[in-house]
């Protein structure tokens, strides 16, 4: 589905530290990892793009369970958004024609296969900051659902 | 047994967690929970709302394990992952934590810390971080 201007704004800050979300994925047996990622965007309305930097275990549980949930982590006032679907990582060498859920996978690498070169993390505090950028590939949801996670209204679907 | 450091407690106290819970087939939950009481060095308590319970209670009674990260600044600060057994009563959730692991992006992303002699998690975090929890 596709996300709000207020959703992508949120996902897409440039500047001032940028945003921070944790990406939770499942073994297949349902051993969960909560992980805080960096360098995220959004693609084409309605997939969120990751930047792969060795996230270990995330690999492992995408390649057998390729689902996954999003959670805005910072700034949080007035964005208490989860996303949730379809995850996978797409990284060169896979074959040329290689789709996922609608998307080329060349698409997506050529534009956020570097992202140090497209949004360099200059402004990222030192003892915070990835000491070089080494990026594999791009995670990818795309987004099927989304909900607030507020303590009130946690489940409850949003609409777009 | 696992024991957290005082900067671990600090920032799962001050900024709670995201916490990561799945079906016992792999469909993942997540409910945000914005503070913590660590007990006993390795149980973090989180007090749900009526929704937030709603939400995880039958992934937490099919498949107790489940994922922390730091919400807030916590999760750019506080780059830590902790795991452990969920379990509920009534609205308060309980996670014994028998994990961790440092999730601070480059080469020491994904080091488990929590089988590390304790004086050598304190030195790990002392050479990398200057604070000792949230800003209070």
């Amino acid at each position: 589905m596709k996300l709000t201007k207020p959703m992508k704004d949120a996902l897409q800050i440039i500047g001032k530290g940028g945003a921070i979300i944790h990406l939770t994925t499942s073994s297949l047996h349902g051993i969960t990892n909560t992980v805080a990622e960096r360098f995220i965007t959004v693609f084409k309305d309605e997939y969120i793009l990751i930047a792969d930097m060795f996230a270990q275990k995330t690999r492992v549980n995408l390649n057998e369970n390729p689902t996954g949930v999003i959670t805005l982590a910072h700034p949080v006032k007035g964005r208490t958004w989860s996303f949730s679907g379809a995850t996978t990582i797409l990284q060169e060498g896979l074959p040329s024609d290689f789709e996922f859920e609608g998307i080329k996978a060349s698409e997506v690498l050529e534009e956020w296969g570097n992202w140090a070169e497209k949004e360099p993390p200059t402004e990222v505090p030192p003892d915070i900051r990835p000491p070089r950028m080494v990026q594999r590939g791009v995670i990818i949801m795309k987004v099927i659902e989304i909900n607030d996670y507020s303590p009130q209204k946690a489940g409850d679907k949003i609409k777009t | 047994m696992t024991k957290l450091t005082p900067r671990q407690k600090n920032w799962l106290e001050g900024t709670g967690a995201h916490i990561g819970t799945a079906s016992k087939n792999g469909v993942p939950k997540v409910i945000v929970v914005d503070k913590a009481i660590v007990e006993n060095d390795s149980t973090v308590k989180f007090i749900l709302s009526e929704k937030q319970k709603e939400l995880i209670v039958a992934n937490i009674n099919e498949n107790p394990r489940a994922s922390l990260g730091p919400g807030g600044i916590g999760s750019i600060r506080a780059a830590y992952q902790f795991k452990g057994v969920a379990s509920l009563k009534g609205n308060e959730l309980f996670v014994n934590v028998d994990e961790i692991y440092s999730t601070k992006p480059g080469p020491e992303a994904g080091l488990r810390l929590d089988n590390l002699p304790y004086e050598d998690i304190i030195r790990f975090e002392t050479s990398r971080w200057a604070d000792d929890g949230p800003p209070r």
